[in-house]
């Protein structure tokens, strides 16, 4: 008799147990979907970034055209346009790309059904005044602007910008991948709790990441006027728009579920990050040159050293220039890191709906690499199981789609993943 | 005779240059999909901060890869491409131009 209860109360404790690590982790189901693609839109040039609209309407920016939206009978409109672009019902002549930079991301405000109001990120010389003469001071040239769509989603009216001090790198400086207009970041998104988050990158300036007031290497949270969050808490006599710092380059921004917002972070030549932020935090990553043990750095930028234009141990590169640096007491332990390898983590999503069976309420990621150095090639999506405290995960597998350069990965209305690709398409992802 | 011997040079060196030079389009795109179009994209269509190579002149391609073969920098992914042209051969470099020219 003891022994029956003593079967039934392990049996009551199993069930609790499975269903509490459900209702954790969304593992809802133990099905392998099966996954189909199809392309939407294709002929692109360089599309970085889409944003929905529960009825479909796709709203997309290529990087150096300008921002269109695709309705859901297929039609395309160009809405706004950057320098030099054409086809565009309006444009901006301060807008502008060089090699990383351009137009890169967007959001549709929450309330865009009363508001009709959208958010985009981009190069801007609008902003330059007195710096951007080197790189070694301030330029403020990367911008988030805020318009309203016209009721025939035809055009665009009312910009407004509500971000204007994103730093941008005006000159090429001595570094691999050393070309202006680096590291920008530049994801914008919306949160659950309706404000407005921002990444930026680091621009290839070694100040910029642990730095209190420039506005690069960090993750913003803001209103749709472009001012601080309230709840944000960053250190004293940090700029009160931040709400982490700290950061390399975050391409990448997604809430999960239980409203943890995680950030997936393009690393140097020997790392890339998967992070659960949390406020007022920092990142860890430090290129400065003459601290941590450094001492100077071409063009004062320890990012890719040591021995910076030849191969080395990557265990040995980590800990010289680590991405998450120790010797930060506030410092954030990243969910995943790519173990020596940087094979260029774009963006991030989570898998919403039962369709996506066992894969639900993970994170999907783009993995864009470019194999060099005895890095192996990126041209995927990888899926990953993350832990619900958000200091590692539990499994990564490839999602079997096409060897493309996944750019973006955003969830459809449909419950279809989309993902943009640097080749110019727009695929969506569906799972059975 | 001295014009048939001269006539006889002018036509080895002409064909021995020009196969020097012509590479082979089939072998450039075998050797293409390796790595190349990682970060110039398929058919050499340019994607991200990595340019456009397809229609390029065949000079103009055997031009850069040998001069990042030799470990020149010529703009800021330089570092990228040397790592990359180091170990092609000449039959490479041609076949390469060759087959991105072609596109």
């Amino acid at each position: 008799m003891i022994n029956k209860y003593l079967a039934l109360m392990v049996s009551a404790v199993a069930i609790f147990a499975t269903s509490a690590n459900a209702g954790h982790h969304g593992h809802k189901s133990a099905v392998v979907p099966t996954i189909t693609q199809e392309a939407v839109l294709t002929g692109l040039e360089n599309p970085w970034d889409v944003a929905f609209l529960n009825d479909g309407t796709m709203f997309f920016t290529e990087k150096c055209k300008g921002f269109s939206v695709r309705m859901p009978n297929g039609d395309v409109h160009a809405l706004y346009g950057m320098k030099d672009s054409s086809g565009y019902a309006d444009m901006g002549s301060d807008l502008h790309c060089s090699n990383q930079a351009g137009m890169l991301g967007l959001a549709v405000d929450p309330d865009f059904a009363n508001n009709h109001r959208i958010y985009v990120a981009s190069a801007s010389t609008k902003y330059h005044g007195n710096g951007c003469k080197t790189n070694f001071e301030r330029c403020d040239g990367n911008i988030v602007m805020r318009f309203e769509v016209s009721k025939d989603m035809k055009s665009v009216s009312g910009r407004t910008d509500i971000v204007q001090d994103i730093q941008f790198k005006p000159f090429e400086s001595n570094h691999p991948f050393g070309g202006n207009g680096a590291h920008n970041g530049n994801r914008p998104t919306f949160g659950p709790d309706g404000a407005l988050w921002i990444t930026t990158g680091d621009r290839h300036r070694g100040v910029c990441p642990q730095s209190p007031t420039l506005i690069c290497g960090k993750v913003l949270r803001i209103d749709t006027d472009g001012n601080a969050h309230p709840g944000n808490n960053p250190p004293k006599g940090y700029d009160k728009r931040i709400y982490t710092y700290g950061h390399r380059n975050v391409q990448g921004i997604a809430f999960r579920a239980d409203g943890e917002v995680f950030t997936a972070e393009h690393g140097p030549w020997h790392n890339d990050e998967l992070t659960m932020l949390s406020n007022g935090k920092n990142g860890g990553w430090d290129p400065q040159q003459n601290v941590g043990g450094r001492g100077d750095c071409p063009d004062e930028y320890c990012g890719y050293m040591p021995n910076q234009k030849k191969g080395v141990i990557p265990a040995v590169r980590a800990a010289y220039m680590p991405m998450s640096d120790t010797r930060f007491p506030d410092l954030m332990k990243p969910a995943w890191q790519n173990n020596g390898y940087s094979q260029g983590t774009s963006s991030i999503a989570f898998l919403e709906g039962s369709q996506w069976g066992m894969y639900e309420g993970r994170a999907v990621v783009g993995i864009m690499g470019i194999a060099f150095g005895g890095t192996p090639a990126g041209m995927r999506l990888d899926v990953y199981d993350i832990a619900q405290n958000g200091e590692s995960i539990r499994s990564v597998i490839h999602l079997p789609v096409e060897t493309k350069r996944y750019r973006g990965v955003t969830m459809g209305p449909d419950g279809a993943l989309y993902a943009n690709t640097d080749e110019g398409e727009i695929y969506k992802i569906t799972a059975k | 005779m001295k014009s048939l011997v001269f006539g006889f040079l002018s036509i080895f060196i002409t064909v021995y240059a020009s196969s020097a030079t012509s590479g082979d389009i089939a072998a450039g795109e075998t050797r293409y999909g390796v790595n190349c179009f990682i970060c110039h994209g398929q058919a050499g269509k340019g994607m991200a901060s990595y340019p456009k190579l397809a229609g390029k002149e065949v000079a103009y391609l055997i031009d850069k890869l040998e001069t990042y073969r030799a470990g020149t920098r010529i703009g800021p992914n330089s570092d990228l491409m040397i790592m990359n042209a180091e170990p092609l051969s000449d039959e490479e470099i041609a076949n390469l131009a060759a087959y991105l020219s072609s596109l």
